[in-house]
């Protein structure tokens, strides 16, 4: 889309905003305009945006999103350091700690195995898993159920189990408050096999 | 006709805004067509199933200006040991990104299919790396690309010797005398033997053939290769390789080429 009739620093807001996921360029317009009529909003976002890229890193152990390394979920003396589940990207943790079913600790591999998009485990934080193991007895795949990510926990189960650590993962079934009916057959299938005595 | 069925196999899922994918779908009737699955990502959605990688199902698609999206799915073969196998999940992509790359949107090829789906069919039992050579060897002859892997392509001289070349820029395998012409890359009699049985053998009969680790690693590199400079575009997943899992797919030790 051509910005040319906008002064440049307009246009060039609308360009970096329209880069952002889920925001086309229209919608980059509408919000460029919001920002300059709300100059105390535009101000706030802006500090925010340089102190969020300014403070957070990833956590030295489990590669998390973190403000302060180690993050304060590695820090905490109450969780079961034994016990470590792996999930794909930082807001999965965020997912997983709302139950507060969870008290281990966790590993963000950012990212999962795609070999059609040439991402390998080098491209992962799987050495980084590696050298965390000491002391753990169960590692919880906690990846999306797809193929991608039924590939990567098929592969750390691989490296995994060798060293003696059990390998779970979550459970696959039907979603709270849907209907049966209209459930897939592998979903059903899943879970099936994943019953349970009542 | 802004609607319109599609009965056809998932070779490709993106992740695509917030909560959608963006699907590369084969059809036997429409070939390669590429559908926007709207809130697939969501858990309650109705088809999570059908948009997922490797699905086999019937879709019923709206012709959009820029994409046409996916208004009703059904899968009809989910190949669920395509999940449960590292080297079968990693087979089964590189047949789909093969056939992804070797072909076009807008042209019919029911032939390969039929391949394709007899192939994700077949990966359940059979060893996931010879039938992923055979595919690729069977997709070339589909597309007019066989290689020759009898005579020499230039001459259509006898192949002597331990040690054969091949060359994608002639097409096949080469003698000695007319090889100085090409660039290429040796590869064994026992693999080049190996590789004519992939190709012209019975497909149901494919798990009789057996192989060790050195010819399996020369058989796919070759056609890697072979693929990479026909097609001239590289192929992601077939040189990631099943080095990732150390021995995964490198133990199946037997006799060379034999049936």
């Amino acid at each position: 889309m051509n910005f040319l009739q906008y002064p440049r620093p307009l246009a060039d807001l609308i360009v970096a905003l329209s880069r952002l996921p889920g925001i086309g360029p229209k919608t980059a317009g509408r919000l460029a305009f919001y920002l300059l009529q709300q100059p105390e909003a535009a101000e706030s976002l802006a500090q925010a945006i340089r102190e969020a890229k300014d403070t957070i890193s990833q956590c030295s152990i489990c590669c998390n999103f973190t403000d302060v390394d180690p993050c304060g979920i590695c820090e905490n003396p109450s969780r079961d350091q034994s016990i470590l589940c792996v999930v794909e990207q930082p807001r999965d943790v965020a997912a997983l700690e709302k139950t507060r079913e969870f008290k281990g600790l966790y590993h963000v591999l950012h990212g999962c195995l795609s070999p059609m998009e040439g991402i390998g485990p080098d491209q992962l934080k799987v050495q980084e898993l590696l050298r965390r193991l000491e002391g753990v007895r169960e590692v919880v795949m906690a990846l999306n159920p797809t193929v991608e990510g039924e590939a990567t926990s098929l592969y750390l189960a691989k490296l995994l189990k060798p060293l003696g650590i059990m390998v779970t993962r979550i459970a696959h079934g039907l979603p709270v408050g849907g209907d049966l009916e209209y459930a897939d057959e592998v979903t059903i299938a899943r879970a099936l096999e994943g019953r349970r005595q009542l | 006709m802004a609607v319109y069925h599609a009965d056809a196999l998932v070779i490709r899922s993106r992740e695509y805004g917030e909560s959608d994918r963006l699907l590369t779908l084969f059809s036997r009737e429409m070939g390669k067509l590429q559908a926007l699955a709207k809130g697939v990502r969501k858990p309650k959605s109705r088809q999570r199933a059908a948009a997922q990688l490797f699905t086999y199902g019937e879709y019923l698609l709206h012709r959009g200006r820029t994409l046409d999206t996916v208004n009703e799915a059904s899968p009809k073969e989910s190949f669920p040991h395509l999940w449960n196998d590292y080297d079968r999940t990693l087979a089964a992509t590189r047949v789909a990104e093969l056939l992804d790359m070797a072909t076009i949107p807008g042209q019919i090829y029911p032939e390969a299919f039929t391949l394709t789906l007899t192939v994700f069919f077949l990966l359940e039992h059979f060893d996931p790396y010879l039938l992923q050579g055979a595919y690729a060897l069977r997709l070339l002859r589909l597309l007019g690309y066989a290689p020759r892997l009898g005579e020499c392509s230039e001459c259509g001289g006898a192949l002597c010797g331990p040690r054969l070349f091949i060359s994608s820029a002639a097409g096949g395998a080469l003698c000695l005398t007319c090889r100085e012409q090409y660039a290429g890359r040796w590869i064994s009699a026992g693999s080049m033997a190996l590789m004519r049985q992939l190709l012209n053998g019975e497909m149901r009969k494919l798990d009789r053939l057996r192989w060790n680790a050195m010819m399996q690693q020369e058989i796919l590199e070759t056609l890697r290769a072979y693929c990479e400079e026909t097609f001239e575009r590289k192929l992601k997943s077939w040189q990631m390789g099943s080095a990732a899992v150390e021995g995964g797919g490198q133990d199946r030790d037997g006799k060379e080429g034999s049936t």
